[in-house]
This record gives structure tokens, sequence and C-alpha cells, in this order.
């Protein structure tokens, strides 16, 4: 046991020495939000008040996160974040499962839009009003679409911190090649006038599609919740009264079965970030998150501009938040709300997002002087920035009925693969909703809401 | 229950006293492992029976029993027909073509030829490959557009289909990458089997004028029985609970094509949280499983000791 | 390796008895290459590609048309990759937790089909079964449950918490009981007039005539323990217990900013290991000591 013991240490000692080389690696490529983080020379023994343990993103957001507790670190010494690494959001929940039942759990998590829910109707989530007031976080200073995402029963359960939209991509280049302004359409009339110039074929074979609709395991039902709400539809009301059989919701799915079937301009695809990197598609709906990554991987122009508009603007958040578990101590609950607050300050929270492509929560943090650098650099992200409050939060059907985004996703897939009648496909849809919904219900009585 | 009649080890062991010795020995051999099996695998799966009567979220404390309700919930579901039909069409295919195919692998680099080696290693690669980077070869591969699939039809003047998109055409491109993984796993297996025929058994078959089809029918395929009835139980055990492969390529999509049970109870369970439909999933399966199992070892077990 | 082709080449060089079995062999012996040469072509290409893709930007993976070859050779994939995950610390967890899951899972594998074949037991076949049920239990079933013992064994973040729940075996169990049962009678019954006792007759004659089943069986037990993702992952909370799957999924994204050049320099990391011990593993799968067991 004890060499094991020592080797282990041993080892520690050669990991976070690589840990660290990678972080001088990339400290170079962070904007000027702050000095280069400095890796703290004090481990957990150090004049730390509280220790708390994190699980957050895995993959290279995960080193970004990373880099950004380390610079916490550097910045204070009351606060030790133990960041530690779960997996994917369904590893993590997966794994919060199994820990919350043996008593493992972290004291924070990063909790996903449709996932969070799940561990507030367990009651395993701790109410963070009086903590995040404690720890100085100003509820009103949030992107209000944001913030009231997380509410329950007036108290916040979720803060908003990886939080994402939908945007319109299109391809510059192609767009100028076919004649069309450089800007995004302003609804989809007018797209579908300007899509016959950016369509091309090689006989029946679509060869470029002007539009690359995604499949339910890209979570169309995210990206389709914008377009139900510009036809005047939604998926359904707070109270899980399901609307898709409403005239407007009807319309809505049509029109996306149209685009592929009976304009013939859009296709459906296996990856649509793909498609349009490699120039498949002129133009599609991705999340913001994706940003980063096209700018460097496109060999063209990106273009961004809101979501265009039917009857009017409809436009999702997404992503993720964070949430303090109930096991957590009220000291290390603090501690806790303090790294949260720091996570989407000007500080953090600009480095965090502007490294990642995710929003910026905070207004103030949008309003930073580091954020005013960093549109002029990249103006693609200030549509994002700018589109953000006219946002709204989700349809109850999609992040609180389990299960919710893929049954609607797969009803989705129906309509535009399958080119099955619409009204047919929600009616199923609606069942199946319906009785998802109902231990959720239950359950929602049962805490009082 | 007599599994064998013929078990010559039977006639050893017959000659020696049947002493609580030779129990104990047993016990040591094989207790350890039936052991762990009995914390770690048959326990969890008594305790998922019980799940699957009771309405649970995993995380809450209250669970509420619900007797049948949950097994009337998945049979009446919808879409429960096309899963398990799902899953039927792609445990059959697959599992004929990895044996097949694996067989012709195995024939071939069993043979004394140059390089077998390195073939040998190139047939098991797709084995050892990790599930993301598969995924993104395949996906590359099935582009109807640009793949490598369309650029062999292309030039044929054949349309490539929309592997991934279109609900008729997504099972047969997880059967294909199926088989593309587990090839290699198939031709090892049956080359450890064919070493086990000796080789002088192929002479006197040559001695008395057999033929390469004959010796084929009459020696290489009864020497190879009791490793192909291995193949044939474990293949199709692991494919009814094949899960990688659908997860990183379709997601069960699109429309439920790909969806199998063991996606399904993925959903149900880790999706959804209602672990009771989950456990439900999971004692059909079993079942399912287990009664295969007992068939073939009715059937093929006992040719296998003719042989 | 060089041993082995040598004798390859002698076999082939061997002149045939007869003409007619001469063409037989000779025509089997094209028909044998082009058929290899087809599979290995199929088989092959796409892990080519994969293989080749470590060399690439992503610009060049993502070209809708195909670029076989990178236009130059992007080595800074692999240092990312290096850099991108504790590989370093990952491979030698994914060394020791391997070894020692393999290690039971093979010793354990010999034992029992040797007591299922060999010893007496009333009704082993029973246990037999039992063995084989434990093939149709569902990794997802059994995930949470375990975690739970593990926690309660207070083992979790630790190499016997990572090895325990997979250490015994059906599969490896399986294939050799069946191998076993083709061994002719007289093997053991030779050891049993001087009296040697079932663990010398395991060790010193059944397991080296059944050396290609038993290097098999162990070639798959190491693959799987290499490969294993999911149950790792669940029971080891920091970076310094974890194996080198997890450190690929470290390189992916959940927003799809993947870098795939990083990432297939980073499945090479993982994969090969494995070929060596495959190509190693080669020369135990070619049984000339059990022909010459059985006839001395």
């Amino acid at each position: 046991m004890n060499k094991k013991v020592s080797r282990r240490d041993l080892l520690k000692g050669i990991g976070f020495g690589i840990g660290a080389a990678a972080l001088a690696a990339c400290t170079p490529a962070a904007p000027a939000a702050t000095s280069a983080p400095q890796p703290t020379s004090a481990p957990a023994a150090g004049g730390s008040d509280a220790a708390i343990t994190y699980w957050g993103f895995n993959g290279t957001l995960g080193k970004t996160e990373d880099d950004m507790v380390t610079m916490y670190h550097a910045a204070q010494s009351a606060v030790k974040v133990d960041r530690q690494v779960q997996g994917s959001y369904e590893e993590t929940a997966q794994k919060l499962t199994a820990a919350l039942a043996a008593k493992t759990a972290p004291d924070l998590a990063l909790l996903s839009d449709v996932w969070w829910f799940k561990f507030y109707r367990a009651k395993v989530l701790m109410p963070l009003n009086d903590l995040a007031a404690g720890a100085g976080i100003d509820g009103s200073d949030f992107v209000p679409s944001l913030w009231s995402e997380g509410v329950r029963k007036g108290a916040q359960y979720w803060i908003p911190f990886a939080r994402s939209t939908p945007l319109f991509y299109y391809n510059v280049d192609m767009f100028q090649a076919a004649g069309l302004p450089d800007r995004g359409p302003k609804t989809w009339a007018e797209f579908d006038e300007w899509a016959p110039k950016l369509l091309k074929k090689d006989g029946a074979t679509i060869k470029t599609a002007a539009f690359a609709h995604t499949g339910a395991a890209s979570y169309n039902a995210w990206i389709f919740q914008g377009v139900i709400w510009q036809f005047g539809g939604e998926y359904s009301t707070p109270d899980f009264k399901i609307e898709l059989l409403a005239p407007d919701s009807i319309r809505s799915a049509q029109f996306y079965q149209d685009t592929v079937d009976k304009f013939g301009w859009a296709v459906t695809a296996k990856d649509a970030q793909k498609d349009f990197i490699t120039g498949l598609t002129a133009a599609t709906i991705l999340s913001t998150g994706g940003l980063t990554g096209i700018l460097k991987d496109a060999a063209f122009k990106v273009g961004t501009a809101f979501l265009p508009e039917e009857k009017q603007f409809g436009c999702p958040t997404g992503g993720a938040g964070l949430s303090i578990l109930t096991g957590t101590s009220t000291e290390k609950a603090q501690a806790a709300a303090k790294f949260i607050a720091y996570a989407t300050g000007k500080e953090g929270g600009a480095f965090w997002s502007q490294n990642t492509g995710y929003m910026p929560v905070r207004k103030s943090t949008a309003n930073s002087d580091s954020y005013i650098k960093y549109f002029q650099t990249y103006p693609q992200t200030k549509t994002a920035v700018d589109q953000l409050p006219k946002t709204r939060p989700q349809d109850a059907a999609r992040v609180f009925i389990p299960g919710g985004d893929q049954i609607i996703g797969k009803g989705l897939e129906r309509i535009i693969t399958g080119k099955e009648n619409v009204a047919t496909v929600w009616k199923d849809v609606t069942a199946q909703l319906d009785k998802e919904a109902e231990p959720v219900k239950k359950d929602l009585i049962a805490l009082g809401a | 229950m007599q599994l064998t009649k013929h078990d010559f080890s039977a006639s050893i062991a017959g000659r020696i006293r049947r002493d609580w010795r030779e129990w104990l020995i047993f016990l040591a051999f094989a207790g350890p492992n039936v052991a762990l099996f009995a914390i770690f695998t048959y326990a969890p799966m008594v305790n998922n029976l019980i799940l699957s009567f009771n309405d649970w979220n995993m995380i809450s404390s209250d669970k509420a029993w619900v007797g049948l309700q949950n097994y009337i919930d998945v049979f009446t579901d919808s879409q429960f027909s096309r899963i398990f039909l799902n899953t039927i069409v792609f445990t059959a295919a697959s599992v004929t073509l990895v044996l097949a195919l694996g067989l012709g692998g195995g024939l071939l680099l069993n043979q004394k030829l140059r390089g077998r080696n390195a073939a040998r290693s190139i047939l098991f690669s797709p084995h050892i490959l990790s599930g993301a980077a598969i995924a993104i070869v395949w996906i590359y591969i099935f582009d109807p557009r640009f793949g490598l699939i369309y650029a062999v039809l292309h030039p044929l003047g054949i349309q490539s289909p929309n592997w991934l998109t279109d609900p008729n055409w997504s099972m047969p491109a997880i059967v294909i990458v199926y088989v593309w993984k587990y090839l290699g796993y198939a031709t090892v297996i049956y080359i450890a089997g064919l070493q086990a025929i000796p080789g002088d058994l192929y002479e006197a078959a040559r001695v008395d004028g057999a033929g390469a089809w004959m010796r084929f029918r009459h020696v290489t395929l009864p020497g190879l029985s009791p490793v192909m009835f291995f193949l044939v139980l474990t293949s199709i055990l692991s494919s009814f609970q094949s899960f990688d492969i659908i997860n990183i390529m379709t997601k069960g999509g699109p429309i439920n094509s790909t969806n199998t049970l063991i996606y399904h109870l993925y959903e149900l369970g880790f999706i959804n949280f209602s672990i009771g439909r989950a456990g439900v999933i999971g004692m059909i399966l079993f079942v399912l499983m287990f009664v295969v199992t007992l068939l073939q070892l009715r059937y093929l077990d006992r040719q296998v000791n003719y042989a | 390796m060089n041993a082995l082709m040598e004798r390859d080449a002698q076999l082939i060089a061997q002149p045939a008895p007869a003409p007619s079995i001469r063409a037989e062999a000779a025509l089997s012996k094209i028909l044998g290459y082009s058929a290899v040469i087809v599979a290995v072509l199929i088989i092959g290409i796409p892990v080519f590609w994969l293989v080749t893709g470590a060399l690439k930007t992503n610009r060049e993976i993502f070209n809708a048309s195909p670029q076989w070859l990178p236009s130059h050779l992007m080595l800074d994939n692999f240092a990312n990759a290096w850099n991108g995950a504790p590989f370093g610390r990952y491979y030698i967890n994914s060394f020791i937790t391997t070894i020692l899951g393999a290690a039971c899972e093979i010793t354990m594998a010999v034992t029992t089909a040797y007591a299922l074949v060999f010893v007496r037991f009333p009704k082993r076949d029973w246990v037999f079964v039992l063995l084989l049920l434990a093939l149709m239990v569902p990794e997802e079933v059994v995930i949470v449950p375990n975690y739970l013992t593990i926690a309660n064994w207070r083992l979790v973040n630790t190499y016997a918490g990572i090895v325990l729940p997979g250490a015994s075996i059906a599969f490896g169990t399986f294939l050799l009981r069946q191998y076993f049962r083709t061994l002719p009678p007289d093997l053991i019954d030779a050891s049993r007039v001087d009296g040697a006792g079932h663990v010398r007759a395991m060790i010193s004659i059944v397991a080296p005539v059944a050396a290609p089943a038993v290097a098999t069986a162990g070639l798959l037990s190491v693959v799987a323990k290499w490969n294993d993702y999911l149950w790792p992952l669940i029971v080891t909370t920091t970076s310094d217990m974890r194996t080198l799957p997890i450190g690929i999924s470290w390189l992916l994204d959940q927003e799809g900013n993947t870098e795939w050049g990083v990432v297939m320099a980073a499945t090479l990391f993982v994969v090969v290991p494995v070929i060596l011990v495959f190509l190693y593993a080669q020369r135990f799968l070619v049984s000339g000591i059990a022909a010459g067991a059985v006839k001395g």
C-alpha cells in the first residue's frame, strides 16, 4: 500500500508538471482580459477558507475552464476550487445520480438546460437566492431570459453560466456569388426567394443546399423551438398544455417540411456544422457555442445574423448553468457562490465566454472594456450578443418533460425526413408528451408549485 | 439440466473416486469467478427485476410499487414493436455477416501466406478503435454527396443513398459499421479454432481422395464446431447489447429506425430517468437472450459433442 | 516475427507431393492472396483514413473532395494531443489496470474452464449456464448498483475499484471450455497415473496445449480492459486515476468544435500499444506445441 501511495504522489507531481506546461502553452492565445494566469503554487494546504469540488466541462471547453479556475486561484485565496471532469453532460448526470445515492456528490455541478430540472424534481438542488446575494451576485445584472429560466417558485436553483442561443450562419462568399446582400434574411419569405440562387444541383443530387436542418441526434427540437415561435406557435404553455396542434404550430412544421420537399432547397444533414464548414450548405442555424470552431475551420468568410422572422421574432436560450447540491455545507455553499460570481463576472466570465463562444450572461460583462475590444476583433460574435436580449426561455415541453427533447425531435424527423402528415405526427407527439408530463405534474404538485 | 451426454472427460473422472477433494478443487477453481459475478452481475440484475415493478427516478427517496404498470407502459408504447423488430433485424444481420465473413477471413489467414501477420493486424485493428474516431470516419464515408461510398457508386451511375439520414438506410449503415468493427474479432477466434484441428486429419482426407470442399465439409467444419458454437452464442449476446455504435452514429434515429432494446433501455433509464421502465426493458432483453441461449445449447452444443 | 516469416517462407517453398495437389495449392494461393488483398482494402481503407487524419488539419479532414494524403504533415496534432490531457499519467493507469484486470480474467478463465471440463462436480453444467447468464446482463443495468457497492467498500477512485467489478470472466471461460473439450482424453489421463494433481495438470499440460486459445482469450481480455471507458470514468473522480480512453474524450467538445486531427492522433496513442500486443500474441496463435504434446 505504502509503495502505491508514494508512486501515486510522484505521478501526481508529473501530472501537474504537464498540466502547467499545457497551460503555459495555451495562455498566449487568451485575449488580454487579464494578465497571463499564474499556476497557484500553494496546494490544498494553503490558506484557503473553503475547498469546493466542482464537476465541470470535459474536452476543450474543460481546458478553458481549467484556465479560468487557475486565474481564480491567482486572484484570491479564500476559495479553492477542485474542478473535476466526469465526461459529457449525459455522463455527468449519470454519475451524479450514482454519486447522490452513494453520498459522494460534489458541491457544485454543471447541468445542461434539460438536466437541471430533473435534479430539481428530485429535490437535490439548493435554493440560491441568499447565497447569490451573499456573494454579490445581482440577479438584475443578468440577461433576464437567462436568469429567469432557473427560477422555480421565486427561488433560483440554476445560475446561467455556459449559455448559448441558436444563430443564423451564412457563407458570405456564396451569398456574394449569388448576388445576395451580405446579411441574413429578415424573414423566411425572403430566404425562400434567395434560396434558389444558392442551390446547386447535379441532376437530382443536391451538391450545395441553401439550408441544412439538424437531426434529432443534434437537438433539432432546440433549433425548431425558435422557428415555431416565429410562426406564432409554441410547444407548450408553462403548465404543460401541449400546443403542437394549434394552427400556427402546424404551419411552422409544414414550412419545415416544405423546405425539403416542396421548395427543395434544404436538406437534413447528419452534421450541419460540418456541412456548413465544408460548403455543402450556404446557410444553417446552429448554436452560438460552435462559433469559435466555425470561424477557425471555415475556409470562407462566415456571416452571422439574427434568426429569420415570420409572424414575429423567436429565439430560445440553451446551454448549461451551475447548481449547488443539497448535501453541501453552508460554508462550502457560500464558497461555491463566490466562484459562481467570478465565473460569470467581468474577469472570469469574460475570459470564459470570449474563449468558448458562449454568451456573456451578465450585462456588465458584455459591456466591459475587454468585450468592446473583443467585438472589434470578432464582429460575428456581436450579432449573437445583440440577439440575446430578444431571446426567451424554452417551452416546458422540451426542457421539463423527461425525454421531451427527443420526443419532439423524432416527431420533426418524421415530418421532415419521413414526409409524414404534420397533423398526424403532432397528434402522436402530443399524446406522448401528455403521458410523460404526468409524473412531472405530480412532482410539481408535491413540491407545491 | 443435462446438457451433455457424451462428455469424454466424464470417463476420465469416472475412474477417480468421487471424493470431496474433487469438489473442493472445483470450488477453488471456479468459485472466485462465480462469486465475483454474484456480487457485481447477478445481484444488480435481481435488483433490476425489483425496480421493474417500481416507479422511481433513481435519485429521490420515494420509490413507489406500481405492480405491472411499467410492463403495461412499455408494451403499449407505439414504438415498442418497431424497437423490438429493429433489435432482431440488427442482431440477425450483423451476426450472420460477422460469422460468415469471419470464417472466410479465418480460413484465409490461417493459410501460410506471406504477410498474413500484417493482414491479421489490419483486420483486427477496427476492433481496438475508439467510438468517437469510428463515428467521424464513417460519417464521412457515408456522406451521400462526397463520401467514399459515393466515390465508388457515382462512376457506376448509382446514386448513393442518404445512409444516416434516411430511415430505410440507417439500419444497413449501422450493420456495416458493426461488421467492419467485429470481423477481425471473429477471424482471430476462428484461427484459434482452426489451430486445434490436427493436421493429420487433412492428410488422411487427402489420402482418401477428398477434394477441397469435402475436406472443408468433413474435417474443417466439424473440427471448428466447438469454437463456432462459442462464436455464434457470444456474437448474438453481444450484438443484442451493442450500444456504442448506435449511440455515436445515430442515437437510435432517424425516426427510431436504429433504436434497439439496449439503446431504448439507455434512453428510458438515463435520459428519461424512468428506472422502472428501463428495468422492464432490461428484463425483456435478458429473457430474450436466455431463450436464445437455451435453444443454442439444446441444438448446437449437442452437435459439438458428436464431432 | 522474423522467425515466423522464415518458417512461412519455408513452408511455402516446400515441394508438394503430387502435381494435382501442387496445382490445387497454387490455385488456392492465388485465390488466397487476392482475397486477402480485397479484405485488407475493405477493412483497411477506413483505418488508413483515420491514421492519416492524425496528420491533417480540420479543414483537410472536412474537405468535400477527399484528400488521401495530407498536404503537409501536421505533426503538431501529436503534440497537441499529448498536451491536451495528462496522457503520460493515463498510460501508466491504463497499463496497471489492464495488466491487473486481464491477469485476473485470464487466470480465472483457465481455472474455471479447467474445472468445468476436467474436475468432477455435481451439476457442473449448471455452473456453466450460470456463467453464461452473466453474458446476458447489460452494462447499463449494473453500473449504478456497482458504483454503490464500490463506494460502500471505499474503493472509489482506486485501482481496485476500477478492476474488481470486471475481474470475473465469462467470455474467456466459455472459449477455453469449448477448446478444452476438443483435447484428447488421454492427455490428462497420463498425468493422473503419475499422481500429478489438477493444478499441475492444468499448468503444465492443458494450458500449453491450448496455447492458441489461451492467447486468444488473453488478447481479447487485454483489448477489452484497455478500451474500457464508461466504468473507469464513473468510478474515478480525479484526473490522476483516469485511463487512456477517457483522455480521448478530453479532446472532444460538447459544442462540436473538435480538432479531429488531434483526436485521431490521440486515438493512435491508444491503438498502437494494442497492435504491438497483437503482433506479439500472434506467435501463440499458431500451435506448434499442441501437436507435439499430443503426439509425444
